[in-house]
């Protein structure tokens, strides 16, 4: 899916924003830089802290994924303790009579380095929580389910989504993935987040999900849409490239 | 109520209205056929109509696990109704097929959804959360259109100005947000021109292949139903779901890291691999491009596949060894393309096709013959040649838009056309020769019901080919040693005890599962018969697990072999629903199904003298390898039990074997009142009693 929201991005009136920094350095030197100087810098166009790197992110295969969903109902099902394709914040989207691989993507939460989505929240209630390797998570306490955070995500579809939360007497609430970090039903005693389990990488039947602590390069797709394809899976009659 | 939604969506077609039933009044049956064969008894007051009659009630079904992450136990519909496939008598009948229809249908806020009546005109159903329209073909000019052009208008329809991939959100009632599209499933133009063997289709090849439902939905004005929803799915123990799946499947599944036993299609431990048939009988062969397992929503090994060539996308099984000799790969798999788009049910088209070519070599059949047939034989293994005979059967006509008799026979099913065409007549009579190879209830054959006994006894004594792969698993895993190498998953001995140790109650008989000719006959045998029933009845038709996955009996990547089942499935079922069930109290549920199933049919017709092979199975030897577990001087072996009939007046002592450990007649075949009593179905016998048809005992 697109960049749909590229244009948003350019409104620098000739200063170099934190944002359009960031994509002309290239994904090397922000990895570098975010290893070792953002948390202290500060752009003074944006008046907003440089928010450290998330210390994990999902990638996936959309060329191998069987299209089961089991992701996408793993994830509500840890996060809501419901079932629901609405609610997951990996989606996998198909259609049956287009040709392979065009049949299938998959769109998954980036954890981006330059978050819109974090820089778009009006109250703070998405921002890097430090307790879970930095990962963008949302406060549902502060949220007035306003979303600005989806409407500002570059992404299609947005990778926060807005929907009545049981937990806030039904109140809309965003939701976006975090890794895993607080998801209440989390089967796993030691949890999620950066350094816990992710559901959707668990139940991933053909282990086309994985996680990685090295920051994906940012500019378009392939950092984040990758080949997780072997020759093990080769044997079973399925193309390695 | 957790897994449930609440309410089954009721349409009346006739009169235009939508109404609902409260789930809860159905909840005692769970789901799927269960409460399928319930709401039917109760909305069908006459029994023997015919399932082109408008009074015809289609009850399309979801279980409490649809939609949810059970492995292969998430993605499957359950459709019944009075089908119109089946020979002399249209039983009422059960179809299922996979996808995301399930799901879908349950997020959108219904457990189900019930149609009767018949609309004026061409209509289609447009669900969208907790909104129901049944609306008019013509604005979308559905009705004419292949299942693929059919879905995929209906999908532009309802995403409006909606880019693919990006949220849409519902204007039906609840709102919410989705990407996906709707789940639409439809009928083809066979459906549309009443041919018995045409299919419901869902995406490109989930298919509702049997019982001609494609041909009752034709007779009801009814081109399609689209679900859409957003809703959320209560599970009583979302932890205890997770952990059970991941126990599941990281014990019990396919393990690409380390692999163990013979790779087979229908285990629960099979790989992530399309079964496909392209290329039979050369040998299988997948398409050698760039492709992907396609997998119904929350399976763990996906069966189907997608294409880079776009050529048979998600065709599966039948669907794929149809045309087998065609004279190219590619023409196979568009043939199965045919299959799907225009909605015709493939074993019927298949052995009906070798039907075709036994006459046509004989003499009796092509253009100019006895039997004047359009079709020209010698362009046998072409796309024109299959292209026209799929139309033939869609279309009712010649294939090329023209009228034809023989065109419009085909349509009535094969066995229908060859009574038609006087070839059931005599000592020399298709049915009897074997020439038409449908043994059971005007049906093609599947698996030989003179070897595998529990595939035969089965579907004799239901409604329908029963495609249910629990023992015949056995089959495939010696055969393809035999021939190909490489042992067996399990010896014959361990085989037995595995199966029948899980086979409560009646556990630990091991003379179920002897398949020799001197067994049978035998009340064993009629045990086998009976828990195959019972246990598919609940727990792969009504909670709906998946039949190429479910049961788990053998399993090499278990301690000693010994699968999941009687451990999983009931394990599953509570962890969503919060029900304390046991793998028994599904079994008996299953029992109290077939019961009902078996009352319905007494009220249509049957009693027990209907209850027989075709003659050839009596008297033509099957000629076929199949090897099955019998004894040996007594001990366990794989045995080929070809060469054999079914001895006619041998069956009929089995017949009776089975009615006694069933409670019913066994003159009559019927159910009797102290049976049903004990199943909690008083008002059932009642009804046979008014009907005259209660069984004594």
């Amino acid at each position: 899916m697109g960049n749909k929201k590229q244009a948003k991005q350019d409104g620098t009136n000739g200063k170099i924003t934190r944002r359009s920094f960031l994509k002309l350095s290239g994904a090397a030197a922000v990895g570098m830089w975010v290893g070792n100087a953002l948390p202290d810098v500060i752009w003074i166009d944006e008046v907003i802290a440089a928010i450290p790197a998330s210390e994990g992110y999902l990638l996936v295969d959309t060329k191998k994924c069987q299209g089961c969903m089991s992701c996408m109902l793993a994830c509500s099902l840890v996060h809501e303790g419901v079932e629901n394709l609405s609610l997951a914040r990996i989606q996998v989207i198909q259609n049956p009579f287009q040709k392979w691989p065009h049949d299938l993507t998959i769109e998954q939460c980036r954890q981006c380095v330059d978050p819109a989505c974090v820089a778009a929240c009006p109250v703070h209630a998405l921002e890097a929580n430090p307790n879970y390797g930095n990962v963008r998570m949302v406060y549902g306490e502060r949220c007035t389910g306003c979303g600005e955070c989806a409407a500002a995500c570059p992404y299609t579809p947005s990778r926060s989504l807005v929907a009545a939360d049981e937990r806030y007497q039904n109140k809309e609430k965003a939701g976006k993935c975090d890794l895993c970090a607080k998801a209440p039903y989390h089967w796993y005693k030691k949890g999620g987040g950066p350094h816990g389990k992710q559901a959707c990488i668990e139940v991933c039947p053909v282990k086309a999900i994985k996680f990685t602590k090295e920051i994906p390069l940012q500019e378009g797709e392939a950092g984040y849409k990758v080949n997780l394809r072997d020759e093990k899976w080769a044997s079973l009659g399925y193309p390695m490239d | 109520m957790n897994g449930y939604m609440g309410e089954i969506l009721r349409v009346d077609l006739t009169h235009g209205k939508i109404m609902t039933i409260p789930t809860r009044a159905y909840e005692p049956w769970v789901g799927g056929h269960g409460m399928g064969s319930a709401i039917f008894f109760d909305l069908v007051k006459d029994k023997t109509i015919d399932g082109f009659d408008p009074a015809n009630v289609v009850t399309i079904m979801t279980s409490p696990l649809c939609g949810t992450l059970v492995p292969a136990g998430s993605g499957r519909t359950e459709v019944q109704g009075i089908g119109v496939q089946s020979y002399p008598i249209g039983w009422f009948t059960r179809s299922n097929f996979g996808g995301r229809f399930s799901t879908m249908l349950k997020h959108a806020g219904w457990d189900g959804i019930v149609i009767e009546g018949r609309a004026e005109g061409p209509v289609w159903i447009d669900i969208r959360n907790r909104t129901v329209q049944i609306r008019n073909c013509r604005p979308l000019s559905l009705w004419g259109t292949d299942t693929w052009a059919c879905q995929e208008r209906i999908w532009n329809y309802v995403a409006g100005k909606g880019a693919f991939g990006d949220w849409l959100t519902l204007d039906g009632g609840g709102g919410g947000k989705t990407t996906q599209r709707p789940a639409v499933v439809a009928i083809g133009p066979a459906g549309e021109n009443l041919s018995r063997m045409a299919c419901l289709i869902h995406d490109a090849a989930n298919s509702s292949g049997q019982g001609g439902f494609g041909a009752v939905w034709g007779s009801k004005n009814l081109k399609a139903i689209s679900v859409i929803g957003t809703g959320s799915i209560n599970v009583h123990a979302p932890k205890a779901l997770m952990e059970a799946r991941l126990r599941q499947t990281n014990t019990y599944a396919f393990d690409l890291d380390n692999r163990k036993g013979r790779p087979l299609s229908t285990v629960f431990d099979a790989p992530p691999r399309p079964v496909t048939l392209w290329g039979t009988p050369r040998g299988s062969k997948r398409p050698s491009e760039g492709q992907r397992p396609v997998a119904c929503v929350g399976c763990h090994a996906g069966c189907r596949g997608r294409y880079e060539s776009g050529l048979g996308n998600e065709a599966h099984c039948a669907g794929t060894a149809f045309y087998s000799e065609a004279s190219s790969l590619d023409i196979q798999r568009r043939s199965s393309d045919l299959l799907n788009r225009y909605g015709v049910n493939a074993f019927e088209a298949w052995r009906g096709l070798e039907y075709l070519r036994v006459l046509n070599k004989e003499g009796v059949l092509g253009p100019g013959k006895k039997i004047d047939f359009p079709l020209t034989f010698k362009n046998f293994g072409s796309y024109e040649f299959v292209e026209q005979f799929v139309k033939m059967i869609a279309f009712r006509n010649d294939g090329h838009g023209h009228k034809s008799q023989t065109g419009a026979d085909l349509g009535e099913g094969f066995v229908r056309a060859a009574e038609k065409w006087g070839r059931l007549e005599g000592e020399e009579g298709d049915l009897k020769t074997g020439w038409l190879n449908f043994p059971y209830w005007g049906l093609p054959n599947h698996y030989e019901p003179r070897a595998e006994l529990e595939w035969g006894y089965g579907t004799i004594l239901g409604d329908r080919d029963i495609n249910e792969h629990c023992f015949n698993t056995i089959f495939w895993d010696v055969l393809i040693s035999r021939f190909i190498g490489g042992k067996p998953r399990a010896t014959a001995e361990e085989t037995v005890k595995i199966c029948t140790e899980k086979m409560i109650p009646f556990q630990g008989d091991h003379l179920m599962m002897d398949y020799g000719t001197e067994n049978m006959y035998s009340e064993h045998m009629a045990k086998l018969v009976a828990w195959h029933r019972h246990y598919t009845r609940f727990w792969k038709q009504s909670a709906l697990l998946c039949d190429f996955r479910w049961p788990d009996f053998i399993n090499p990547y278990a301690l000693d072999k010994v699968g999941s089942t009687g451990e999983s499935e009931q394990k599953f079922f509570n962890a969503v629903t919060g029900k304390h069930f046991s793998f028994l109290d599904g079994i008996e549920l299953g029992r109290r199904i077939w019961n009902l199933d078996q009352a319905i049919w007494t009220l249509q017709g049957r009693h027990r003298d209907m209850v027989h092979f075709a003659d050839y199975i009596y008297q033509v030897p099957y000629g076929g390898p199949c090897f099955m577990t019998s004894r040996v001087n007594g001990a366990w072996e794989y045995v080929n039990i070809s060469g054999r009939c079914i001895d006619k007046e041998k069956f009929e002592e089995f017949k009776t074997h089975f009615y006694h450990l069933e409670g019913w007649d066994p003159k009559t075949g019927y159910p009797s009142r102290s049976t049903l009593r004990s199943l909690n179905l008083g008002t059932v016998a009642d009804e046979l009693e008014k009907n005259g048809k209660l069984g004594k005992g």
